[in-house]
C-alpha cells in the first residue's frame, strides 16, 4: 500500500466534501457510491478501478436511502476506501476494508445527529438573546461535524491500513456496536412519531391504517402508496370544497334573511 | 423608515421581498440537512435560510426573534422540494407579519409529510434505483456514459431546485390572495396523503426484527415468522406507537425519548432480543 502524502490529503478532503454534500451543501451526488468511486479513481490515477469498485458498491446500496433522517450504512465512504485500496492491492481486498468502515458510518451518523441537537439548541439560545450573528455562525458546526464523520475514518483507514481498522473494530465492545446499529434502526420510529404528533393522526387514523396495510401486507412500494394516497387526498379535497361552498351559501342565505327582517 | 424612499417598501412601510432576497434564501437553504438533529431535525437550517429575509420583514428585534423561533421548530421534509414551501411561508409573513405565524406553522407541518413522501420515493428512491443501476452496470464494464447521464439529470434537478423559493413565493402570494380558504382544504387533503404515506413508512423504513428462538430439544422455533403471521412489522408498529404515546400522552421531550431508545437498544442488542 503506497500512497503519497498528497493522495492521502486529497482522499481525506474528498470524503469531507462528500459528506457535506450528502447532508446539503450542495447535495449533488448525495452519497451515491458510483460517483465517489469515480472521483477516487481519478485521485488514485486509476479510473478503471474507480468505475468497477464504485459500480459494485452502488449495486450493493440500491434501495438503501436515509428517509426522514434514518441512519444507513455509509456506502459513499465504502466506495472511497475500497477504491483507494482496490487501486493499490486489488478489488476484493479493497471491499474487505471499505465495507466495515461503511458500517461504522451508521454509528458516527447517530453521534453527529445527537451533537447537532446541542448546536441547534445553542443557536436558538443566541436568537432568544438577540445575538443573531452567533446564532447563524454556530450552525456551521453541523456541516463540519458531518464532514469529519467521513473524513476521519477515511484518513485513519488510508494511513494506518487494514490492521488498524480491524483493531478499532475489535476493541469496541460488541454491545456498544450492536446497540448503536439497533438504535439507528429504531430512531426513525421517533421521527415518525414526531410527525404523527404534528399531523391529525387521531382524526384520520383510517388513512394511516390504509397506508400501513398496503406496505406491510401487500408489499406495495412507497411510490405506489403515494399514488393511492394522492387519489384519497383528491377525493377529500373535492369533498371539503363542496362542503365549504355549501356552508358559504348557507351563510349567505341566512345573512340575506337577516337583512330582510 | 428612512428606507421608505427605496421601492422595497409598500405604502404602509412593509418590506417587499425581492428576487435577490429569495435567491439568497435559496443558497442558504443548501445547508438543509447539515444541521440535522433528533429534536428539531431540519429546523436549524430553516431558521438559517430565512434569517436575512425575516430580518428585513421584521425590523423590531423582539418580532424577529419570535418569527425565528417559529422556524426553529421541528421541520423535516425532502430538502429539494422544501424551498417551494418555505418560499410560500415568506410570502405569508411578508403580507401579514407575525399574524401569519400560526398559519405558517400549520402550512409547514401540513405539507412536509406529503412532500417527504413524494420526494423521498421519487427523488431518493426511484431515480437512484433506475439511474444507479444503469450507471453501475455500465461502470462495471469500464463505461462512464451511465454516470455522465445521471450527472446531467442531477444538474437539471439542481437548476430547478435553485428556483424553488421564487416559485413558492409567487404561488404563495397567489394562494393567499386568490384561493383564501381553499388552503384549508388543501392542507386537509395534504394530511390525508401524508398519513397514508406515513402509514407505509412505518412498515418499510423501520426494519427491526427479533432473532429470538425457542428450543424444544432438537427443534428450534423462531419467533419472527410467528409474529409476521399475526401482523407484519409488528415490532416497528409497537415502537412507533410507544414513541407516539410517550410524546403526546406523557409529554416526554424528544431528547429524553432518544436517550431512552439508545439505552433500550443497547440492552436489547446485548441480550439478543432485537436486531
Amino acid at each position: 500500500m503506497h500512497l503519497t502524502v498528497i493522495q492521502i490529503i486529497m482522499l481525506t478532503l474528498l470524503a469531507f466534501i462528500k459528506h457535506v454534500d450528502y447532508y446539503g451543501i450542495p447535495m449533488l451526488f448525495v452519497n451515491y457510491p458510483v460517483f465517489w468511486g469515480l472521483f477516487t479513481g481519478i485521485i488514485m490515477g486509476d479510473i478503471k478501478t474507480g468505475l468497477v469498485v464504485g459500480g459494485t458498491v452502488q449495486l450493493m446500496s440500491l434501495g438503501v436511502a436515509g428517509f426522514g433522517g434514518s441512519s444507513v450504512p455509509d456506502y459513499g465512504t465504502t466506495a472511497i476506501i475500497a477504491t483507494a485500496f482496490g487501486a493499490a492491492v486489488g478489488k476484493q481486498a479493497g471491499l474487505a476494508i471499505g465495507l466495515p468502515v461503511g458500517m461504522l458510518g451508521v454509528q458516527l451518523d447517530v453521534i453527529v445527529k445527537i451533537l447537532n441537537g446541542f448546536v441547534v439548541k445553542k443557536s436558538q439560545e443566541y436568537n432568544n438573546n438577540h445575538q443573531y450573528k452567533k446564532m447563524n455562525a454556530i450552525l456551521w458546526l453541523g456541516p463540519l461535524f458531518f464532514g469529519l464523520s467521513a473524513a476521519i475514518p477515511v484518513f485513519i483507514s488510508v494511513t494506518l491500513g487494514q490492521a488498524a481498522v480491524n483493531f478499532i473494530l475489535k476493541s469496541l465492545p460488541s454491545w456498544f456496536m450492536g446497540g448503536l446499529t439497533l438504535a439507528g434502526k429504531l430512531l426513525p420510529a421517533v421521527g415518525i412519531a414526531m410527525l404523527l404528533k404534528y399531523m391529525p393522526a387521531a382524526k384520520y387514523i383510517n388513512y394511516l391504517l390504509i397506508g400501513f396495510f398496503f406496505a406491510a401486507f401487500l408489499k406495495v412500494p412507497i411510490i405506489g402508496v403515494a399514488i393511492f394516497g394522492f387519489a384519497l387526498a383528491f377525493a377529500v379535497y373535492k369533498q371539503a370544497e363542496k362542503e365549504g361552498e355549501w356552508k358559504k351559501s348557507l351563510q349567505n342565505t341566512q345573512s340575506f334573511v337577516g337583512e330582510d327582517e | 423608515m428612512n428606507k421608505m424612499s427605496d421601492n422595497n417598501y409598500d405604502s404602509q412601510g412593509r418590506y417587499i421581498v425581492t428576487k435577490k432576497d429569495l435567491r439568497k434564501a435559496n443558497y442558504r437553504w443548501l445547508m438543509s440537512v447539515c444541521t440535522f438533529n433528533y429534536q428539531t431535525q431540519q429546523g436549524g437550517s430553516v431558521a438559517y435560510a430565512l434569517s436575512p429575509i425575516l430580518r428585513k420583514i421584521y425590523k423590531n428585534d423582539d418580532d424577529y426573534t419570535k418569527a425565528l423561533n417559529n422556524h426553529f421548530q421541528y421541520y423535516n421534509t425532502q430538502p429539494w422540494l422544501a424551498g417551494i414551501i418555505l418560499g410560500a411561508c415568506v410570502a405569508m409573513e411578508e403580507k401579514q407579519g407575525l399574524a401569519a405565524k400560526d398559519a405558517v406553522q400549520d402550512f409547514k407541518v401540513g405539507t412536509m409529510g406529503p412532500l417527504a413522501g413524494i420526494g423521498d420515493s421519487l427523488l431518493m428512491t426511484m431515480i437512484p434505483t433506475i439511474m444507479g443501476s444503469i450507471a453501475a452496470y455500465m461502470a462495471l464494464k469500464g463505461n462512464m456514459f451511465g454516470i455522465l447521464l445521471w450527472m446531467a439529470l442531477i444538474f437539471v434537478i439542481f437548476f430547478l431546485r435553485m428556483r424553488a423559493f421564487e416559485f413558492g413565493h409567487k404561488q404563495g402570494v397567489k394562494i393567499i390572495t386568490e384561493y383564501g380558504d381553499k388552503i384549508n382544504y388543501l392542507t386537509e387533503a395534504a394530511s390525508v396523503l401524508g398519513l397514508t404515506v406515513v402509514g407505509a413508512l412505518i412498515a418499510s423504513v423501520i426494519t427491526v426484527t427479533t432473532p429470538v428462538k425457542f428450543k424444544f430439544g432438537a427443534v428450534a422455533m423462531k419467533i419472527q415468522p410467528m409474529l409476521d403471521k399475526i401482523l407484519p412489522a409488528m415490532i416497528p408498529v409497537a415502537i412507533t406507537w410507544f414513541s407516539y404515546y410517550l410524546l403526546t400522552k406523557k409529554k416526554i421531550s424528544m431528547t429524553w425519548l432518544i436517550l431512552l431508545i439508545i439505552v433500550f437498544a443497547m440492552f436489547m442488542s446485548a441480550f439478543g432480543i432485537l436486531a
